[in-house]
């Protein structure tokens, strides 16, 4: 998000949302331990929260997704780059961060600034393969290497050794490196954490706060989405009368999604709540569930199409959505900066917050028609 | 029994103006009319003429789209042959060589896709698996057209062939293709069609591709939702599975109060259907400014025929009446002449006898209302002319005449000269002229004196002026005659011929 942007954002919070801003605020103070990241992107991080309350479905559908992007006033030292970007796993949604990234890098184009930079991923998440790549990367001519962190612990002190050789590193999109990281500055999520709360709360409210559930989580060790299922257990945790009954990996793929809700529902025919971590989790539990003929309510993450289509048939209750196309716009732009020598400080802050909006039903058709072009 | 139609200038006139007016109104009448009918027939040939106007449209059009893929598909192809060619040794050559190709032969977004599903374009390399369906065909032995639609509602179509034995950078490469997006090609469609018809493009699922309004009723919303509340059910249905099975078709249906016909037609080798709409009122409004503009265009012929006519018309009339006038003053002119020729001696050119009985009678008029007061005559008679007729011919004799007629003609210029016999002449003088008569006369008289001598002409000349006591010129004449027999004896005396 840019400095406009949240400026627009703060303004309207005070002007609309005060109340609801301090009371959810207290909630997550009072719920969940601090992430890594600084004061200003974790307002930010509420106030988005707060403006898709569930018990007040907005309508910040416009403004969920950003596409409108231009770039910033500065002005690049040379006019051409090489990046190295690296990210968890081949996945859609790696594929919208992309298209904000060729956006960003249309744009300096136009400016007379040519950008060149691998975007590339593994089939299947791996922290030792993209261990591989970054250290090969490190071998390369680039002025930025940039990467998704599929496994904190294994992959930050190897962001340490780049950073230590003179490689300039940077995180991105879903998942940071590990406090105390050497990587320069990251851009993306800064609240899965908070993510993972408000998609449970959510779940909870619906349930009337009692109930069996189960959490799909993602790919094992990946940031982004451990941050989020330890969110949804902490909540949980917080009501006498709920329950988790199973706590299952996909790894990033639909069809193991789909095996494992069959599987947890085989084993809890009286599930009542699914909560999914990632962009596949939904999916393939809302196929699974249809297919069985559960009444599980469904909770998730992200915008793919399936998952809006199974939205706005109120098979999946909500959906956290994050600003792909702005993570990769920003990424893009700070990659520069950093290129250039920047640190950290007035040109970009040093994680630089993007929003999660969380849909519900009435929003799905809207949210379809705007991120592909038909509400089918 | 016959009447016989008198034809006058009035009839004439009067036949031209009613004539004209006819023509006129008759003419503007039937412009009228057939105007009329045209808009007419029109209008009840227009549902059928859309139809057959729309699936000509989507037909074009479809083939349009076509056509645009097929020469993808062969610039591709030669930029594969050029690639096999080049010496690329690594990312930044093959960089390099497809920014060259694309700027050399047009092409959008050409990549290569090494066995590993890594897309190699321009300016990225990214992973493709993901975005591009497509690329999970194994293997991919031939070309495909495929329709991606990318976050943030961009919709690309995606031409891809695949690359059997390509080797770059010593990586098999499994394919390459290029992506056009759906927008160009609408705004290409757009910019041919002039902004004539609704026109989008649709999947087999019925989903709204090029994301173009297809008017009012039916917006860019999905075809079978769009179409369900304004189609009988078994009518939505047939076009549905039309739609699904790539089938051409048309529906027809009321929106707004206005007729809407949509016609589609499948493109061949894709899965999409070209769907042209068109308000039958659109058609309507046309053809209703063809027949305006007709019909101002005929009353402009009319009232300018109407001019036309009534300016001829008024031509004619001018020209009638001028060459009335000018016939009228041939015809005088051809009777003065005339009249000229009857008071005029033929011989001499001077007043006949006929002319003086004219004139003297119009002298003793003057004389007898008492206007005239001045007035003398000149009587002269030619000596020898019979001696010159004998001895010299007629024809000398003619001169003589002549010269006698000249010779009074020259002397008496104030007078008028007659010759009211063989060798007799008068002159007859007024004003001025009749106080001038005595020397005018003697010099005469000293000048045929002399021609005696000389063998030239002689005449005989007695004169006489008005008197108080005169009742009309004839008694003048007589003094002046007797005078004249009184100098011929002279003169003879003094060896002029004579007729004795």
């Amino acid at each position: 998000m840019n400095l406009g942007q949240q400026h627009k954002m703060v303004r309207s919070i005070r002007t609309k949302h005060l109340v609801a801003v301090v009371l959810l605020a207290l909630l997550i103070l009072a719920s969940s331990p601090f992430k890594a990241g600084d004061a200003h992107a974790l307002s930010q991080d509420m106030a988005r929260t707060a403006e898709a309350t569930p018990t007040e479905p907005a309508d910040t559908i416009q403004s969920a997704v950003d596409f409108d992007h231009d770039l910033d006033a500065y002005v690049p030292k040379k006019n051409r780059y090489n990046f190295y970007f690296t990210y968890k796993t081949v996945h859609a949604w790696w594929d919208a961060v992309a298209l904000g990234m060729e956006d960003a890098q249309r744009q300096y184009l136009e400016k007379g600034v040519t950008i060149t930079y691998e975007y590339v991923a593994p089939e299947a998440a791996s922290a030792k393969d993209q261990k591989r790549r970054l250290l090969a990367a490190a071998q390369g001519n680039y002025d930025v290497i940039g990467v998704d962190v599929a496994d904190e612990a294994a992959i930050s002190p190897v962001l340490d050794e780049l950073v230590d050789s003179g490689a300039k590193v940077m995180t991105f999109s879903s998942s940071d490196a590990a406090a105390g990281c050497k990587r320069i500055a990251y851009v993306g999520n800064t609240h899965n954490y908070e993510d993972g709360v408000q998609l449970t709360e959510a779940l909870c409210k619906k349930l009337g706060y009692k109930g069996k559930v189960a959490i799909l989580v993602g790919s094992a060790g990946a940031p982004c989405h451990e941050d989020r299922a330890q969110g949804a257990k902490d909540t949980i945790s917080k009501y006498g009368n709920m329950e988790i009954v199973a706590t299952e990996y996909d790894m990033d793929s639909i069809d193991l999604a789909h095996d494992l809700t069959v599987e947890i529902l085989k084993k809890n025919p009286d599930l009542d709540g699914i909560i999914c971590c990632n962009m596949s989790n939904p999916v393939g539990a809302a196929r699974a569930i249809t297919e069985k003929k559960s009444d599980a309510v469904i909770v998730g993450m992200d915008h793919d199409r399936e998952a809006l289509r199974y939205l706005k048939d109120g098979v999946i209750y909500c959906l956290g959505v994050q600003d792909c196309y702005s993570i990769g716009f920003d990424t893009l732009q700070v990659a520069v900066k950093i290129a250039d020598g920047n640190m950290p400080g007035e040109l970009f802050p040093a994680k630089t917050n993007e929003v999660t909006t969380v849909i519900f039903q009435p929003d799905a058709a809207k949210m379809l028609e705007m991120l592909y072009g038909s509400a089918l | 029994m016959r009447r016989k139609i008198e034809i006058t200038h009035t009839t004439f006139v009067g036949t031209a103006v009613f004539g004209s007016l006819f023509i006129v109104i008759a003419l503007s009448l039937f412009v009228l009319w057939t105007s009329r009918q045209t808009v007419v027939a029109t209008d009840q040939a227009v549902s059928a003429v859309s139809s057959f106007y729309l699936e000509a449209i989507a037909d074009r059009r479809s083939r349009e789209i076509t056509n645009l893929i097929d020469d993808n598909f062969v610039q591709m192809g030669e930029a594969l042959e050029f690639i096999k060619d080049e010496r690329i040794e690594s990312q930044d050559d093959l960089r390099e060589t497809i920014g060259r190709l694309e700027s050399l032969l047009s092409l959008n977004r050409f990549a290569l896709v090494d066995a590993d599903d890594t897309v190699y374009a321009r300016y990225t390399t990214y992973s493709g698996g993901s975005r591009y369906a497509f690329l999970s065909q194994d293997p991919m032995d031939s070309r495909v057209i495929s329709t991606v639609s990318e976050y943030g509602s961009s919709r690309q179509l995606c031409l891809a062939i695949p690359t059997p034995g390509l080797t770059v950078m010593g990586k098999p490469f499994k394919a390459c293709f290029l992506q056009l997006d759906i927008k160009d090609i609408v705004d290409l469609l757009a910019f041919n069609d002039k902004g004539r018809t609704y026109f989008a493009l649709y999947s087999r699922s019925g989903e709204n591709l090029s994301g173009t309004d297809l008017g009012p009723c039916l917006s860019s919303r999905s075809f079978f939702d769009a179409t369900r509340h304004v189609l009988p059910e078994a009518v939505w249905k047939e076009n549905y599975n039309n739609f699904a099975n790539g089938l051409e078709g048309s529906i027809t249906f009321e929106s707004d109060g206005a007729e809407e016909t949509l016609c589609y037609a499948p493109i061949e080798g894709t899965d999409w259907e070209m769907a042209v709409l068109i308000r039958g009122s659109v058609i309507e409004d046309q053809i209703r400014d063809i027949s305006e503009k007709n019909l101002l265009h005929s009353r402009i012929l009319v009232v300018f025929t109407l001019a036309s006519v009534v300016l001829l018309a008024v031509v004619l009339l001018l020209q009638a009446r001028v060459l009335a006038q000018k016939k009228l003053e041939e015809e005088k002119k051809a009777s003065e002449a005339f009249q000229l020729m009857a008071r005029t001696d033929s011989l001499t050119g001077v007043g006949n006898k006929h002319a003086y009985t004219e004139s003297e009678e119009a002298v003793n008029e003057r004389i007898r209302s008492g206007k005239l007061r001045e007035v003398g005559i000149v009587v002269g008679d030619v000596n020898g002319l019979k001696y010159v007729n004998d001895t010299q011919g007629h024809a000398a004799g003619d001169k003589l005449i002549t010269d006698a007629s000249s010779m009074l003609g020259e002397y008496f210029a104030q007078g008028t000269v007659f010759r009211i016999g063989g060798d007799e002449f008068v002159v007859l003088v007024e004003g001025e002229g009749v106080e001038a008569l005595d020397e005018v006369a003697s010099e005469f008289n000293r000048k045929v004196e002399a021609n005696i001598g000389d063998d030239d002409v002689v005449v005989s000349i007695g004169y006489a002026v008005l008197e108080p006591k005169d009742g009309e010129l004839r008694d003048v004449f007589e003094r002046a005659d007797r005078m004249m027999y009184a100098r011929k004896t002279e003169l003879k005396s003094r060896g002029a011929h004579t007729r004795e």
